[in-house]
Formats: structure tokens, C-alpha cells, sequence
């Protein structure tokens, strides 16, 4: 794939089309005010199919629990199948991305939360019964879902420092423990909750369970959204639980023995993948207001396009719109072939597009000038919310580390 | 209900500032131009589609549309898209816009609604490139069939008939037209409660506008059938009645000028304007 194709330009338009007449409109009260995002997410859903999509995926998803299960009943460890998305199909989860990334990036972080990592953590290790109960109307966006795992201390080394623990009870569990930074806490209606087994041994031989909790769950609190830098229409919040007891069929998978730590890769492949896309939204609408602002502005009787200060800012911009694009384009080409991304490749995509978005986001606001610093101008929202793609996701500094130690190995 | 729809893609509107006049003055240079569907031809379109559905099962289509349009080999993007929303198959006329007028248009439209046997064509009133506003009447003319221009409101009726609204100065005429018929539309047809057929129910509202495509449906759409025709099989005679002797910009505005007072202001009126 070395361009998008004409049905990939009809799904941007109608996507873009959307945009202007839904999201455009509401910037400001999305950035700048309170409105949560999960209204405007759902009539887009049902707009474009996606709701119907959710459902089909839910359905296919519970199939394959249910085989996954028979196997294990006769003895038979299945493997997970690879599941590979066609092309297509992953170009037609990218484009909305990259639309919506012009506007409202933290509206993709909300819905990639609800509809990615938190549906997909119980379709990979729900049991078909959890995942009939909790995914389908997560897919369907009818709910909105948080996946915690982040604590106040612990971050990059989320099991390593983790403290949030489950101790058996009567029946079931008894969870305690605190999480922060979590994409929906404040307003979801499902959360994963990842903690540690506490069997009075040892914190660092324990093992890693996940539970799905609902809204208004005893001992369960969830704040209210957090302040922070960018990112406004993603609403972040903190998750406190006291002895909060759970059934047993609240357990993912329903046992003890699928510790989380393994699988998480896919999760943090479809997690750095959907960050490219983002950084490709930030950067074309960066370079576009750029464009614009360079022609128009007149500065020393011409417009400041003819200086060349300015022109290297552009060319710059372009350059990286270019790489970032290219990826996004290997991407799907992966995936028509068949193909996944490895882990530390998919590090480096996330690492490069990351920088990128966060130095272009940057260089327009310069551009710009007084005008860039202002929130009227768009580039100061973008650029406060390209710095979290450097952040979530894994650090920059935790992708480099994978990439070193993936060039290392052997 | 069997319904044609006549697209056309024209040069983006919103860029009319960008349109260029070569020196020579023979064409109109659109290079660099951005092209879109016609916007009355997407409100024709969603016309015929609400035609042939009930508005509340939008998915279970009820009829049949075809769309055909003039145009190069790039315009099958517009028939796609038309492809995408709801309609079932899609011709392409192979022309360039300097081959055809409004005449040619309609006699090679002629040609296609007696193969394609439509119970009713349904297009804009204008295309926003030309504005010519004449393909819709001289095709009713030629097929001898009634006509309703100007369409805001339709709806079908059970005795093969339907109730074309037209806005006009104080009020709305009703015009019953007997299928088959020739409708144009004006921008008021995509509001809320403008176009019903029989299977809708009245209390059933729209949402304002052009209807969105499913992301799914846009990948199905490759799939839909897309004809190509050549102009020669469906208009023996192609030669232009209109044609152009040259274009010209409109002259560029004038500078104003500044008045002290009213007093001058007057006094420019009078003298010099002659206006007063």
C-alpha cells in the first residue's frame, strides 16, 4: 500500500463530514469545558455502523471463548488463534482515528479505552458467559468501560510495584487498593480492575488477577475527572476500593491459573499501533493550519510563507507527516498480508510518531506566534495533548528500553 | 419504486474564488480545484432514497435507485459514494464536460431512462458549476412526461402518482404528477419531513440533510455494479448546440473612497452616482 485507496478516501470524507457538523462545533466545550465525549462517540457509532460492528465482533468474540473452552473441558490447551484483522478493516478503524485526532484526540483515548483495552481484555480472557455479560455492550458503546491499571506508585513497572490486591473470601474475592490516571474512571460503567493475589506471600511471587467491576459497586468510589494538561475530552479520573467484595464470577477467565502478565503484548502491540494513527491526525491538521496561517499572515509587507525560517518549519512538518503516514500505511499493509507487527517495531512506530506529533504540534504553535499561544488557534490544544502520546501507552522512555533490548537479545 | 438519479461532480463551491481564466480565454481552468458531488444532485439522491425505504428501516431498501453520471473515468468516486448511501447501481457516461450541454445531457438521459425503464428521474435543480438549470425540463420535454421543478417536498401516493411541493412567492403549489415523471429538487427537500413514500409514516421525522454511509456499506459499495457507457451509443448526434465563444473574469472591484460628511455624501449622490 503506497496510498490510501479510493474506498479509503470516501470512508475519510464521510468521517470528516461528521466531524465538521458534530465535533467542530463542540471544541470548546470538549477542550475547554466539561462536556464528556461518550454522546457525541455514540452518535458517531450509530452513524457509521459501528454499533452494529460491535455487535458482530462480540458475537464472533464469544464463539471463539466458547471453542477456546471446549478445548480445555477435553484436555486440550488452545491457543488463542491468531486473529488478523483484514486491511481493510484495519484502515477502517484507523481513519476515524486519524479524523477525529484533528479535533479531539482525547476523544479517541476515551473510546480506544472502552471499546480497545478494556473490551478486548475480557473477550481475550473472559469466559464466554463474562463476555456475552460485559463485552457486547461495551462494543456497542451502550457502556463505557475502564481498564485500571496504573497506582500512584506504579507506573512503567505496573506489576512490579503494584499494590492493589484480591484476598479470597466466602464466595469470592475481597479487592482493595487505589488506581489513578484512569481513561473513564469518572463516568464508566465497567472497569478492569488488575491486582495482585495476596496469599500472604512474598508481593513479588504473586499472581496477577483481573476482575470486572460495575458502577456503583460497594467500597468502590470513582472520582471526578482529574486536571491535567490536554487531553480534555478523554475524562480521567482515580479509582478507590475498599474491601470490595466480588463473586467468583467476577474473576476473568473465572480461574486463578491465566496469570495477566502473559498476552499483555497484544495489548500493548494494538495500543502503540492506535497511537500512530493519533500522531498522523495531529500532525496533518498542524500542517494544515500551518499552511494556511504561513499564506495568509503578512508580517514586513508579505505573507510569512516567503520567509524561509518559516519554510523550514513546513518542510519540516511535512517531512514527518510523510514518515508517520508511511507507517500507518505498513500498518495495514501488515495486516492485509496477514502479519502482526512485532512488539519492538510497534515500540518504534509509537516512539518516532510520539516525538513527531509532540515537535510538530510545537513548531505551530511558533509558527503562529502570539496567535499560536492562544487557545482561539487550535495548535495550543493540540500540542498540549500531543505531549500524552509520549506518556501513555508505555514512556518514550520504556519504548526505547523494548527497542534496545529487542536489538540486544540473542 | 424504480428511480433514476442524474449526479454530477462539480468544482468544490466553496473554492469559486480559486476558478482561473486562462489568458486565451477559451475555458474555464480548473486545475487544483477540489471536485464534489453536485450538492442538489446529493439532495436528489437522498430523495430517491427516502422514496424507496420506510424511514424507520433505512437498512431494508424498498425500490430501486440508479444513478448515472457524465463524466471521466476519476468520476466513479461520486458514483461510489452514491453507492455507499443506498443506491444499487451506478453508469457512468464516458464524457468530458466540454463534449456536453445541457441538450446533449438530456437527449443521451433520454436514451437511459428507455433502457433503464425508471418510474421516476429524479436530479437537482442546477448543478452549482454552469447553473444552466435546463436538463431536468428538456428530458421531461423529450420523454414526453410530466414535470415538477423545484421540488421541496414529494411524496408517493398509492394511485402511481406523487405530491411535488414547490415554494413560491406566499406559499407552497402542490402539483400532482402521474408517474412517470421528471422531478427537480431545491435544498429544501433534505429537511426533517420533506419526502415520504407510502411505506413511511408522516409521523416519522428525518434527519436534516444528506444521510451518512455506513463504513461497512462504503467497503460493500465496491462490489455494487458501476457500468461504463460510451455517449456515442446513447445520442446519435453529439454535437453541441451551446457553445462558448469565450469566458472572461468578472472586472475586479474598484476601490470606494472616503466622504468628509453627508453633506458630500449627497452631493456624490446626486452628481456623480445619479442616484438621488
Amino acid at each position: 500500500m503506497i496510498e490510501w485507496s479510493d474506498t479509503h478516501r470516501s470512508i475519510r470524507d464521510m468521517v470528516r463530514r461528521f466531524v465538521e457538523a458534530e465535533i467542530k462545533p463542540k471544541v470548546t466545550e470538549l477542550e475547554h469545558g466539561d462536556l464528556p465525549p461518550y454522546d457525541i462517540l455514540r452518535k458517531m457509532f450509530a452513524t457509521f455502523g459501528m454499533r452494529d460492528m460491535g455487535e458482530i465482533r462480540a458475537a464472533k468474540a464469544q464463539a471463539r471463548a466458547e471453542k477456546r473452552a471446549a478445548a480445555r473441558a477435553r484436555g486440550e490447551d488452545l491457543q488463542q488463534e491468531e486473529r488478523t484483522e483484514s486491511g481493510d478493516q484495519v484502515a477502517m478503524q484507523m481513519l476515524p482515528i486519524i479524523e477525529l485526532s484533528r479535533f479531539c484526540p482525547g476523544m479517541v483515548t476515551a473510546l480506544g479505552v472502552s471499546v480497545g483495552l478494556t473490551a478486548n481484555t475480557i473477550m481475550s480472557r473472559g469466559t464466554p458467559r463474562q463476555i456475552e455479560r460485559w463485552a457486547k455492550d461495551l462494543l456497542t458503546l451502550d457502556k463505557i468501560g475502564a481498564w485500571a491499571i496504573t497506582e500512584p506508585g506504579s507506573g512503567s513497572d505496573a506489576f512490579g510495584s503494584m499494590k492493589a490486591t484480591a484476598r479470597r473470601a466466602e464466595g469470592g474475592y475481597r479487592l482493595n487498593g487505589n488506581k489513578t490516571f484512569i481513561t473513564n474512571g469518572p463516568y464508566a460503567d465497567t472497569i478492569v480492575f488488575i491486582c495482585k493475589l495476596d496469599e500472604d506471600n512474598d508481593p513479588k511471587d504473586r499472581k496477577v488477577l483481573s476482575f470486572v467491576l460495575e458502577r456503583g459497586e460497594k467500597g468502590l468510589v470513582q472520582s471526578k475527572p482529574l486536571k491535567k494538561m490536554g487531553m480534555h475530552s478523554s475524562p480521567t479520573g482515580e479509582l478507590f476500593l475498599e474491601d470490595v467484595f466480588v463473586p467468583n464470577d467476577r474473576l476473568l477467565g473465572e480461574t486463578e491459573e491465566i496469570s495477566y502478565r502473559s498476552g499483555a503484548k497484544d495489548t500493548f502491540t494494538a495500543e502503540r499501533t492506535g497511537v500512530v494513527a493519533m500522531a498522523l491526525g495531529i500532525i496533518e491538521q498542524c500542517l494544515q493550519l500551518s499552511v494556511e496561517y504561513a499564506k495568509t499572515r503578512v508580517q514586513f509587507g508579505r505573507p510569512i510563507g516567503d520567509f524561509q525560517l518559516i519554510q523550514l518549519k513546513l518542510a519540516k512538518m511535512e517531512v514527518a507527516r510523510m514518515n508517520v503516514q508511511n507507517l500507518v500505511f505498513r500498518i495495514i499493509e501488515l495486516s492485509t498480508e496477514g502479519k502482526r507487527m512485532p512488539l519492538a517495531e510497534a515500540s518504534g512506530c509509537k516512539l518516532y510518531c510520539a516525538q513527531s506529533a509532540m515537535e510538530v504540534a510545537l513548531e505551530a504553535v511558533q509558527l503562529f506566534g502570539g496567535n499560536g499561544y492562544m487557545a482561539e488557534f487550535q495548535v495550543e490544544q493540540l500540542a498540549r495533548d500531543a505531549k500524552v502520546l509520549q506518556i501513555y501507552g508505555g514512556t518514550d522512555e520504556i519504548q526505547i528500553s523494548q527497542i534496545a533490548r529487542s536489538l540486544l537479545a540473542g | 419504486m424504480k428511480i433514476l438519479v442524474a449526479l454530477k461532480r462539480v468544482a468544490d463551491p466553496d473554492n469559486a474564488n480559486k476558478v482561473k481564466i486562462p489568458g486565451s480565454g477559451d475555458r474555464v481552468d480548473t486545475t487544483g480545484l477540489e471536485w464534489k458531488p453536485n450538492p442538489f444532485d446529493e439532495y436528489a439522491l437522498e430523495a430517491a432514497l427516502r422514496l424507496t425505504e420506510n424511514g424507520q428501516q433505512p437498512k431494508t431498501r424498498a425500490g430501486e435507485v440508479v444513478v448515472v453520471t457524465f463524466g471521466p473515468k476519476e468520476t466513479e468516486t461520486t458514483l461510489r459514494a452514491a453507492l455507499a448511501t443506498g443506491a444499487d447501481k451506478a453508469i457512468r457516461v464516458d464524457a468530458t464536460d466540454d463534449q456536453l450541454d445541457g441538450d446533449l445531457v438530456a437527449r443521451a438521459l433520454k436514451t437511459l431512462v428507455e433502457r433503464e425503464k425508471p418510474d421516476l428521474v429524479v436530479m437537482g435543480k442546477q448543478a452549482v458549476d454552469g447553473d444552466s438549470n435546463q436538463v431536468g425540463q428538456i428530458l421531461a420535454e423529450l420523454l414526453d412526461w410530466p414535470q415538477a421543478t423545484f421540488a421541496a417536498t414529494i411524496e408517493e401516493e398509492a394511485a402511481g402518482s406523487v405530491l411535488v411541493g414547490r415554494e413560491v412567492d406566499g406559499g407552497v403549489a402542490k402539483l400532482r404528477v402521474k408517474l412517470p415523471a421528471v422531478v427537480t429538487v431545491d435544498l429544501r427537500i433534505v429537511a426533517g419531513a420533506s419526502v415520504y413514500s407510502t411505506k413511511t409514516a408522516r409521523t416519522f421525522k428525518y434527519n436534516e440533510g444528506v444521510r451518512f454511509a455506513a463504513l461497512p456499506a462504503i467497503m460493500a459499495a465496491k462490489k455494487k455494479p458501476l457500468t461504463e457507457v460510451k455517449l456515442a451509443e446513447l445520442a446519435a448526434d453529439t454535437k453541441l448546440k451551446v457553445t462558448y465563444a469565450k469566458f472572461q473574469a468578472p472586472p475586479a472591484r474598484k476601490a470606494g473612497i472616503k466622504v468628509k460628511d453627508v453633506a458630500e455624501l449627497v452631493d456624490k449622490l446626486q452628481k456623480e452616482a445619479k442616484v438621488l
